[in-house]
Formats: structure tokens, sequence, C-alpha cells
């Protein structure tokens, strides 16, 4: 899962970074407000952590700017602003979840689990496509009730196609979810990760469109 | 006798006394008008009686010849008679008297016969005696009056002036009681509207129909009470910021720590303990400003001295030159001697460690950075330039609030720096002054008055 982290603190973004991929997400970390603001609005982030007090633009700026601009990704707001009107004014503007400094970085990410999850619909932490389970906080997938063991660019790509089950990605989509910046993407990586995954869950779970993308049906057709 | 501790009492106290000084003091006054002008009335009856006798003993001897050489005793006919007397003599014979008279003239006659009025003792009592002669000196005639009596008339016109005071005084003393209660019922109100406040409320007092009296101690009462809304507000400000301030180190302390946990490669994890024992060096940084800055605004981190600023900056300098070097930065120092100042010398080295800390820390590696102390006729100058990317005029201008840091200076700092910069520089009467610098970043003056050597305290080795 790709989140943008905007953090002005050196030393905290480092450790929110580094813990963040420990725990299997993708972390861009910006500085800045205005990289922020930017960012959110041109990538397909799965979520963001956005601290408030950021240079150049105030978090809460951003957060209502790219709100006003349709942007519906689920953002937790970390910050060390902790009176009751903050909460209350982050909530409002549009945040989704409101953490205050410091926090512990597993519940930082089941919270996050928790955010990507509810703006998908799905109200359970296991996410379930017929008789497929992956469990995002433990990073194991099952099929059939056999567990499986996948490598972590084939997870996030399993686990981007089953939280769109029944929609169409493109292959920029799915890379984007992929990969991180300065991450090197060769230019048939997502067709070399979909071809191994076919071959470990059977080619029926992904479809191709051609021209368009994937997809992962959500049933096997009418019967 | 003790002042009365209560205004009212004082008020009470006060104005008895003032109405019986009056009251005694216009007795006195009536005491003496009284007697000098019964004096005059009664002294004027007793001429008027003397000259009464004088004219009927004339008149006896003219109808009766010289044969009347009986002496009469004339009858006493009112109870008040004993109080005066009187005598006539025909040719040095007693021929009339009242009851009370001697046979000898009231005025002993020792030689020659003095008319008019004066006062003998007579037995043992003082008479008024007026004497006079017909007019061929051969009737004598005395008529006296017990001074007694005249005294006795005083009394009485005296008793009648005081004797209201008596009932009057408690009576008064009630009325005025009521008067002054009533008076500094406003006092009152202010009292008691002041016990029943609880400790934290700092609103202004409101006082229905104060007495203009008042009106200055009120608002001087509720400005007092303004400043220190002001200084708590304040105060729970610098707690909430610090405690926010602190929130982002420990955050990143415990997130590091916890990546450290987690880390099963060797590299990663001896950079997240780095990082960790970093946030704690910061925390640390923090506190200790945090305390320095609380120490400075209470006041009671000042002892004043002779410091030579030049040697402080040699030794501040030289403390932070290794920190210069390993980021490959150029610090220079140029130092004139006898750039004494007035100054708690403690102080003075937080104030520089703070500028030139400043200057390395938010300069890039490889920048250069000029110390200069310098005097400048009574005055001793401090300048730190530095060739970092400076400061636009806006974020000049914020320095020195609580934790304002310079965005995107990608710096770890708590904005504290500047502050306690400041504070020491108005605790020791300094200027402080930010502008551009010639080497391309900021340039800090900060000049003080210069000690010459001779002044008052020995100088500090």
């Amino acid at each position: 899962m790709r989140i943008l982290l905007a953090e002005d603190d050196p030393l905290l973004g480092d450790g929110l970074r580094a813990g963040l991929r420990q725990l299997g997400f993708q972390v861009d970390w910006v500085r800045n407000g205005e990289a922020a603001q930017r960012e959110l609005r041109a990538q397909p982030y799965a979520a963001a952590v956005l601290d408030l007090g950021l240079p150049l633009r105030d978090g809460m700026d951003v957060l209502t700017d790219v709100r006003r601009a349709g942007v519906t990704l689920p953002v937790l707001i970390l910050t060390a602003r902790d009176a009751v009107s903050d909460r209350i004014g982050g909530l409002d503007a549009g945040a989704d979840d409101y953490v205050v400094k410091p926090v512990d970085l597993n519940e930082l990410a089941a919270r996050l689990r928790a955010l990507v999850r509810r703006a998908h619909g799905q109200p359970q932490e296991r996410l379930r496509v017929r008789d497929l389970e992956l469990d995002p906080a433990a990073r194991s997938v099952a099929c059939g009730g056999v567990p499986l063991t996948l490598p972590t660019r084939e997870f996030d790509l399993l686990q981007a196609l089953m939280l769109n089950a029944g929609r169409v990605l493109s292959r920029e989509q799915l890379e984007q979810h992929l990969y991180s910046w300065g991450q090197e993407v060769e230019s048939n990586a997502i067709e070399v990760h979909i071809h191994h995954l076919r071959r470990k869950l059977g080619a029926e779970r992904i479809v191709t469109v051609r021209g368009v993308g994937y997809l992962m049906p959500r049933e096997t057709g009418p019967g | 006798m003790r002042t009365p501790a209560s205004l009212q009492g004082r008020l009470l106290a006060l104005v008895l006394g003032l109405v019986v000084c009056a009251w005694l003091g216009t007795a006195v006054l009536t005491w003496i008008d009284a007697r000098h002008e019964l004096d005059e009335l009664l002294d004027g009856h007793l001429a008027q009686a003397a000259a009464l006798l004088v004219a009927q003993q004339a008149r006896e001897i003219e109808h009766d010849g010289e044969d009347g050489d009986a002496t009469l005793d004339a009858p006493e006919l009112h109870r008040y008679a004993p109080r005066v007397a009187f005598q006539v003599f025909h040719e040095g014979r007693l021929a009339l008297r009242s009851a009370n008279a001697m046979a000898t003239p009231m005025v002993p006659v020792d030689g020659r016969f003095r008319e008019g009025l004066r006062t003998v003792r007579v037995g043992d009592a003082d008479w008024r005696v007026f004497a006079t002669h017909g007019a061929e000196h051969d009737i004598q005639v005395y008529v006296g009056e017990l001074v007694e009596a005249r005294d006795d008339i005083l009394r009485a016109v005296l008793r009648s002036t005081l004797w209201p005071m008596a009932p009057a005084l408690p009576l008064l003393a009630l009325a005025l009681w009521w008067a002054v209660r009533r008076g500094v019922a406003p006092l009152r109100r202010l009292d008691e509207q002041l016990a029943a406040r609880r400790p934290d409320a700092l609103q202004p007092v409101v006082l229905d129909h104060a007495p203009s009296e008042m009106v200055p101690m009120l608002d001087a009462l509720n400005a007092l009470f303004g400043r220190i809304g002001t200084l708590m507000a304040s105060e729970r400000r610098f707690t909430a910021d610090a405690a926010h301030e602190l929130r982002t180190p420990i955050a990143a302390i415990r997130a590091q720590a916890q990546v450290a946990l987690a880390e099963p490669d060797a590299a990663l994890r001896r950079h997240a303990l780095r990082a960790t024992i970093e946030g704690c060096d910061r925390a640390t940084r923090l506190v200790e400003q945090l305390l320095m800055l609380s120490r400075l605004e209470a006041g009671t981190a000042t002892a004043a001295g002779v410091v030579d600023l030049g040697a402080l900056a040699r030794r501040v300098v030289g403390e932070l030159a290794p920190a210069a070097l390993a980021r490959g930065q150029q610090l220079g120092l140029d130092a004139v001697d006898g750039a004494r100042i007035a100054a708690d010398e403690t102080l003075l080295a937080v104030l520089l460690r703070n500028l030139v800390d400043n200057a390395l820390r938010y300069s890039p590696d490889g920048a250069r950075i000029e110390v200069r102390v310098g005097v400048d006729g009574d005055r001793v100058r401090l300048q730190v330039d530095d060739s970092g990317p400076g400061l636009p005029e806006a974020d000049r201008r914020r320095l020195g609030e609580r934790f304002f840091r310079v965005l995107g200076s990608g710096r770890s700092g708590s904005g504290l720096g500047w502050s306690i910069v400041q504070r020491i520089a108005a605790v020791q009467g300094a200027r402080v002054a930010v502008s551009a610098s010639g080497l391309g970043g900021l340039a800090v003056d900060v000049d003080w008055a210069r000690t010459s050597l001779s002044a008052t305290s020995p100088p500090s080795a």
C-alpha cells in the first residue's frame, strides 16, 4: 500500500518512514505543505499521514484545499496539537482520523489499514474474494484455506486488485500502488508479477482487459 | 492612643474628636465673652447703685441738717441680698450700711480715697467694690458684690452651653457611625466581591455607583488584573507550546526505537538507534532551553560582574569550532581587547553560544561564519555573520517568537534559541539587530554599553 507522509521534522519523518516500510507500506515522504498538496492531488495514494504544523503551508489548509478539489483518499492527521478544538477542526476539515503524537507505529499502521479498508467499503480487516483471503496486518494470503507465501510486490499487487475487486485497474495505476519514489520500475514489471500471481492462484482469478488493464472478478460468472 | 485600624473607626474617632474640640472651644469663647459682658453689666449696676446712694445721702443731709449721726442699717430684703453690700460714709462716719456690711470701709483707706472699681479681699471672700464720693468729698459710698456670685452666674451660663453635649455626644456618635458606615459601603462591597472571587478569576471588578474617589483605585486594580491575566495567559501558552514542542522529539524517539526493535538489517537498525539518541539529545536541549527561558523570565539568573567579551567569545567559539569543522564550515573570530561590559558571564556565554550555534546550525556545510567583537566609542559590539541562506524580512521580524522556526531550513531546532538571546539582551540592556549579511546570509548585531576598567567592581578573572 502506498501512502504519503507529510512531516517536517527530519528525525520523526525518518522514523515513521522506516517504521511504516517495515509494516508493509510504500512511503513517500514530503517535508512541507506545498509538496504535500501537490502530491495529494497528483498521485493515487491509498492514504496520507499529515502533520499540521508544516512549513510553507499549514496541514489544515492543505487538507481543506485537497478536499475541495475532490480528493477523497483517507487522511490521517498526526500532530502534536492535542486540544479538543484542534481535533474537531481537523476532523471537520475532512480528516478521517486524528492521532496525537507520539504514536505507536503498529497502531498507526492499523489505523491506516482500517482507513483504507473503509474507503473501499470493506468492513473487515481481512480481504476476501471468493475463496481467496488476504490479511493486510499479518501480510498473509490463503487460497481455499491453503496458506501461500508471496513476495512483497506480488502481495501488494494482489492487495490492490482485491481492494478494487470488480474494477479495472490500469497498469499505471498498479505501478503507482506498488512503487514509491525513486524505485526503478521496469517496463514489464506489472506483467511479470501478474504472471506469477496467475500461476500461484489460478489464471481465472485475474482477468486482462486488453488495452485497459487488469481486474479481479468478484464472482466466477453467473453460476 | 492607638489609631483605630478600621477606616470606619478612624473616621468616627476623628469626627467625634473634632466635634468635642469645637464644642469646648465654643465654651471657652462663651466663658470669656460672657464674663466680659457680665462684668460690664454688673459693674454698671454697682456704679449706678453707688450714684443713687450718693444722691440719696446728699438729699438726706439737706433735709435733716447735720444731725443724722446715727448709723442706719438697711433691712435685708431678698435672699440674694447677702451677696451685695454697701456702705455710706458721711464726713468719715458711717451713715448707712447694708446688713451684711462691716463698719469700716470695704476698701482700706490708706491715706487718699480712690474712686472706682477694684476687687478686694474681705474676710475670706473676694468682693468687687465700687467706691465713689459726693460732690464735696464729704460723702463716700462703697457698693460691693461677691465675686463668687458672678462666678455662679458664669458657671450657670457655661453649664447651659455644655450640658446638651452630654446626651448629644452619644447620639451624634451613633449618627456618625451610621453615616460613616453608609459612606464606606462601596469599600465593603468591593471587599465582599474580592473575597468571593476564585483565585483564577481575573475579570475586571465592576462596582455599581462607585464613588469618584474609588474610581482610580478600581481602575488600577482592574489594570493589575488585566496584567496578571496577560501574564497567566502567556504562561499557559508557554506551557502548552512547550508540551507541544516536546511531543515531536518524543514521537521521533519512539518511532525510531520501534523501528530499531523490529529491524532485522544491522545497518538500518544502527541508523535507527543513532536517530533515537539524536532525538534524546534534541529533547534534552529543548528542556534545557525551556528551563533557561523560565529562569530568565522569573528574573533569577542575574549576577553582574565585568566581563571581557573578547575573551568570552574566544572561549565559546573554541568550544563550537569542532562541530563547525566536522561540517566543513569556516568559523572565524576577530576580537579586540578591552571590550568590557557589565553583565553576568554565564548568561553572556549562553547568548554568544546561541548566536554562533544558530549561525552554524542554519548554514550549509562549508559555509563561512564570522564572529567579531569590537569597541565603538562607549559601546561594545558583537557581530555574527554567516554565508548561509539568510532570512526574508518577514521571517526576520518573527525571530524571537517562542517556538518560531524558520521553515524549510531542514534543520532541527527548538525555536527557543532566539527567545533566549532576546531575553538575555533585554536583561543586560543590550540592543539586538538582525540584517542581511555581507557574507550573503544573516548578520546579527548586539551592542552593550562599555564599562571602563576603573568602574565599580574589579574585573572578573
